[in-house]
């Protein structure tokens, strides 16, 4: 048997895990943004990825139809119960619109959070390896996405852009670990109850609305919407429902877990939400990235003395 | 029947993803992670029926795209498909070819690369998740499916590839 690894091999394997290290510590310190060949070569990629997604889309959609169509009996009779409630909602929401609208012509204040503008767009890939909930959009700069702009499906939230290259987007999803990602939310109560959801409860698959004031009521079942107030994401996307309500670790604020409204599997079309009132690099940002985790952290080491 | 075995490899780079897009499913209450790992079992394949060194080259390349398109760390799939193809084509003078010990060695490999990237990502703290957990949400399911996939696929890989083999030995006496 020859000698495994002879010592020119050797010398070659050791330089090569060098420069693979010095690679991997490279490209983690800056993932925000994409250098020149690594655009060419997402949007290659992404290229031929929109080629093969658009039949497996066409495939899904069938089974999908399918499925829709053996479901559509109980459905049917779920929403016709519905229905009457419905007529008396709608009239109700069309009086409040008006009366909206009244008063903000009354006031003169023609900028709303809520207003958007969507752009739609279609999931060519998932991050296969699943270790960061990552989703590729065939929708880039050349269509306006800028990083953090809000991606919803007609259920609900489900994350923000990270990344973009001219004819892709990166998103990543609400249910990822990473701890500088926050979304500021609203549990729309009789009162507004603000807070922030920072992270994802694996065990439960849960979202985690932190840093709700202890001294306003939050019960289960109520609704969590985007706030609007974290500067970059409109107001009044749905988030989830509040299913279970505890302390946090420190007992100063309440910690509510969310079920999340959005499927996040099976992603195939989304909606980007551009906001149309001035966007401020707050907590939806990533200016989460910087000052306001020391500042937190500083601050809850001084809590837990 | 020349560039067959390289469009092979860009299909299974692009269903993967396809793949990835139905993971992940709940089943009892529990998510299980079900990760397409298509390309580098058709890599195994290659490197232990045909020429290590051309697997190991795809390796490279499709590992850089990987890196690139998928998850912006440079080098870490990039080094590892090429070092698995290695592994199992180092292999190929102790085993026996049979499709059923090369099938089993590819799934071990894979459990291999799965074990590798979950220590890694630990590492860098993309993830907190304990071992145990890993192993049931993760490892398991991913195991059968990709063991599925293989059982349905294993004997197409090596019938594309032997026939391969056997053209470039009768061009090479012609």
């Amino acid at each position: 048997m020859p000698q495994f690894f002879s010592n020119k091999r050797l010398i070659l394997l050791l330089v090569g895990v060098i420069f693979l290290v010095a690679l991997i510590s490279f490209s983690l310190r800056d993932r925000q943004n994409a250098s020149l060949p690594e655009q060419i070569i997402k949007d290659t990629v992404g290229f031929g990825q929109s080629l093969v997604s658009k039949p497996t889309h066409y495939v899904t959609g069938i089974f999908n139809n399918v499925d829709a169509l053996l479901n559509t009996y109980d459905e049917n009779k779920r929403l016709k119960s519905r229905l009457e409630e419905f007529a008396v909602l709608q009239g109700e929401v069309n009086d409040l619109k008006i009366e909206n609208d009244k008063f903000r012509d009354l006031v003169d204040k023609k900028e709303d959070l809520k207003k958007f503008n969507p752009i739609q767009a279609t999931v060519i890939a998932r991050n296969p390896d699943q270790w960061e909930e990552k989703l590729i959009l065939d929708q880039g700069t050349m269509d306006g996405i800028k990083v953090n702009m809000a991606v919803r499906t007609s259920e609900g939230l489900i994350g923000k852009i990270v990344q973009t290259t001219p004819y892709t987007s990166e998103v990543e999803l609400l249910t990822t670990n990473n701890t500088n990602y926050r979304v500021s939310a609203v549990v729309s109560n009789k009162k507004q109850v603000f807070g922030l959801i920072e992270g994802f409860d694996e065990k439960r698959n849960e979202l985690i609305l932190k840093r709700i004031d202890s001294s306003l009521n939050v019960k289960k079942g109520d609704k969590v919407m985007t706030s609007g107030l974290g500067g970059i994401f409109p107001k009044g996307i749905l988030i989830g429902e509040v299913t279970k309500v505890t302390t946090d670790d420190f007992g100063l604020t309440k910690l509510a877990y969310v079920k999340p409204a959005a499927n996040f599997s099976m992603l195939d079309h989304v909606i980007i939400a551009k906001r149309d009132s001035i966007n401020i690099d707050g907590s939806d940002g990533s200016s989460t990235n910087k000052d306001q985790t020391n500042k937190i952290k500083s601050d809850t080491t001084g809590d837990g003395e | 029947m020349r560039f067959l075995i390289p469009l092979v490899a860009v299909v299974l780079f692009f269903l993967e993803t396809e793949f990835a897009l139905f993971s992940p499913i709940e089943w009892n209450g529990q998510f299980a992670y079900l990760v397409p790992r298509f390309l580098i079992l058709y890599l195994i394949f290659l490197s232990i029926y045909y020429n290590r060194k051309r697997a190991m080259l795809y390796g490279l390349i499709f590992g850089l795209l990987y890196d690139i398109f998928y998850i912006d760390i440079i080098g870490l799939y990039s080094f590892l498909y090429p070092f698995i193809c290695f592994i199992a084509g180092s292999t190929v003078k102790y085993i026996h070819q049979h499709l059923f010990v090369t099938t089993t060695l590819s799934l071990l490999l894979v459990a291999l690369l799965e074990i590798v990237l979950y220590q890694f990502f630990l590492l860098i703290s993309f993830t907190t998740i304990p071992f145990s957990e890993f192993l049931n949400q993760r490892l398991i399911p991913t195991m059968i499916a990709n063991s599925i996939y293989l059982i349905m696929l294993g004997w197409t890989f090596k019938y594309l590839i032997q026939t391969r083999v056997l053209q470039k030995a009768n061009q090479s006496i012609l």
